[in-house]
């Protein structure tokens, strides 16, 4: 099998680099923080939400890029979207760009009654809605209140539901930018877009396949945040002098880095190998995203340590900007699933205990 | 050569009645191609020259000179962007990125003999291409490229084709068969006018450069690069390159290491030393 990507892939991701390097720089980051005290810097007020780099990437076609074209997309899968959400990741925008393009998206073009999909996709393409996803459980969607709907699931149902159907429940989180609330909301008939136990629905497949393509998001957006970091930390080892040289000539600092590095470049291999079963289907997708998502979750962590221990203190201040990926990666390492679960997910479609 | 509008119908011409006609402005921008400035470059030994055998990518100095020609096509309400480059090898990765910004075609010149071309031997490659490309109504350029610094080919492709050249355009309206232009100065800017077909060079950073879309991204595989060679355009080999350049790359040596400051300690009487230092300076 083979992972690198096509030349079209790279001129996409290539394009998406540089308008987020352009939109989300690091304090377009901290402007989407509620509290600039805490963001260290920006204007404080923010919303989650980085408005100028959501339309932008609405008119780069980004957000309807999986989008069938016959509802104003590009027709594109998984493993076009994929290699998107790592830059999504390496910029730490936290807007909604898997749940939106990636996870709803999927559920509309492959559950979804074909009058509810055509109200929906092309409004997902033109950039006008902004979706988050939730599952039974936790139940708390990021950047909720800025939200347009929610799509939600309950037992084996997926439910589409506007924002004036669901009651949001602020939440306090370490990463700022996140505004995660947790979403009260009643099920019903007019909300129902896929799965149930009905003869012509499809029980639990819908939701399975969510929470899959929710949890290859969420690992995706760790290997850009992951490479974001190492970045940092590399180049700062390489400024930073003590004893007359870089830090960077030490062992401590570069076995260290290397060690990081390598975990990362092990793990997104594994997410793009998920991004391909998941968009051909093939019936060991769900293990294959968890074997991504145990090895990113972990792979992000220890690059987070490896970047925080090689900044020294300056890595601790809010002033600087690590802590805006870093606390990014904290959070989306046990968003749906972390490690651990995923690991289980592994030993039971290996040795089916 | 055609004329452009800005919507409506004019007032004094025959399209005033004729309205049926599309307006149009066909607009050639000379775009460069060049490594990466992300990557460090470095110098052939042999040649003493930017080694430029990797993958290149559309000087972003050029992407002001694209936008510019884009946005007075739309004005205008039809016509086209041309792309004129001359590269090694081929190579049109630079190329793809402003046809993906909307471009409609390119003319590529590539030669092995063009290697070591200077200045003026650059502007009458480019020259022929425009020549190559079709009528134009507008020539458009950047000041100067990111890797050479010359800022000397517009002008010498606008004398060439025996143009007017305005340099530093910070603003382009086009009026009729006339440009009128803001032109860049120190203190601000001079509105002047010149008649069309021009040619003119852009300032970097007066308009901001669309990114290109998925679609244009897509669409832009299918545009037509004319790749030509300098027995295409009738150029004599003996003329550009190593053998007809006027000037040749003696030695090349690293830049002085700026030198350590003078640390003066102020013993309440610092502010004479800075004075003393600006009257050596003749400051004041």
């Amino acid at each position: 099998m083979r992972f690198a990507l096509t030349d079209e892939q790279q001129e996409f991701r290539d394009a998406v680099r540089s308008l987020l390097a352009d939109t989300c720089a690091p304090d377009d980051v901290r402007a989407a923080w509620a509290d600039a005290t805490l963001a260290g810097g920006g204007p404080g007020g923010g919303d989650g939400r980085v408005r100028r780099a959501w339309s932008a990437l609405g008119e780069m076609g980004v957000l309807g890029l999986c989008v069938p074209e016959d509802h104003g997309g590009l027709g594109g899968t998984d493993e076009d979207l994929v290699p998107l959400l790592i830059e999504v990741g390496r910029a730490g925008l936290p807007d909604p760009v898997s749940s939106t393009a990636g996870v709803v998206v999927a559920a509309l073009r492959d559950h979804a009654a074909p009058g509810v999909a055509a109200t929906w996709l092309p409004r997902v393409a033109g950039g006008e809605v902004a979706i988050g996803v939730g599952f039974e459980g936790a139940g708390t969607v990021p950047a909720a209140a800025s939200l347009d709907a929610f799509l939600l699931s309950d037992r084996d149902e997926l439910h589409l539901v506007e924002r004036t159907g669901v009651e949001l429940e602020p939440l306090e989180t370490v990463d700022g930018a996140r505004h995660l609330a947790r979403v009260r909301w009643t099920p019903s008939e007019a909300t129902l877009l896929a799965g149930g136990t009905d003869d012509l629905r499809e029980g639990f497949g819908p939701v399975n396949e969510t929470f899959d393509r929710a949890a290859l998001g969420a690992a995706a957006v760790l290997a850009g945040l992951s490479r974001r970091m190492l970045d940092m930390a590399v180049q700062y080892a390489g400024e930073r002098q003590q004893f007359g040289v870089p830090i960077g000539s030490f062992q401590a600092i570069k076995h260290q880095l290397a060690d990081a590095s390598l975990a990362v470049e092990f793990a997104e291999p594994l997410v793009l190998r998920a991004a391909n079963s998941l968009a051909l289907g093939d019936p060991g997708a769900p293990a294959h995203v968890s074997m991504a998502k145990a090895a990113i979750s972990d792979a992000a962590d220890g690059a987070a340590r490896a970047s925080l221990q090689v900044h020294g203190a300056i890595g601790y201040t809010v002033e600087y900007d690590l802590h805006l990926y870093m606390k990014r990666a904290w959070a989306l390492a046990v968003r749906h699933g972390d490690a651990a679960f995923h690991r289980k997910r592994v030993r039971t479609a290996v040795l089916g205990v | 050569m055609s004329v452009a509008h800005t919507g409506g119908a004019c007032a004094v011409c025959y399209r005033a009645v004729a309205r049926d006609r599309i307006p149009s402005m066909n607009v050639v921008v000379c775009v460069k191609q060049i490594p990466d400035p992300a990557d460090p470059g470095s110098l052939d030994p042999q040649t003493k020259t930017l080694k430029r055998d990797g993958k290149l990518i559309l000087d972003e100095s050029d992407s002001y000179g694209v936008e510019m020609a884009l946005q007075l096509v739309d004005t205008a309400g039809g016509g086209e962007v041309t792309l004129v480059s001359m590269a090694p090898n081929n190579e049109v990765s630079g190329l793809r990125t402003a046809l993906a910004m909307g471009a409609a075609k390119a003319v590529l010149v590539s030669d092995d003999a063009l290697a070591g071309t200077d200045a003026l031997g650059t502007a009458k490659v480019l020259a022929k291409a425009i020549e190559r490309a079709g009528d134009a109504d507008l020539i458009l350029a950047a000041t100067e490229s990111s890797d050479g610094y010359t800022g000397t080919v517009p002008e010498q492709i606008a004398e060439l084709l025996n143009l007017p050249s305005v340099t530093f355009a910070k603003e382009i309206a086009i009026d009729g068969s006339t440009a009128k232009i803001q032109r860049q100065t120190e203190a601000g800017y001079d509105d002047v006018e010149s008649p069309l077909p021009a040619l003119v060079s852009v300032t970097a950073g007066v308009v901001e450069p669309r990114y290109p879309s998925f679609k244009g991204i897509m669409a832009a595989k299918s545009k037509p690069v004319d790749e030509v060679t300098l027995g295409d355009l009738g150029i004599d080999a003996g003329s550009v390159g190593w053998a007809g350049g006027g000037q040749e790359i003696v030695e090349v040596t690293a830049a002085e290491e700026r030198e350590a400051g003078t640390i003066v300690e102020d013993d309440g009487e610092g502010f004479n030393k800075i004075v003393d230092y600006l009257a050596e300076l003749k400051v004041i």
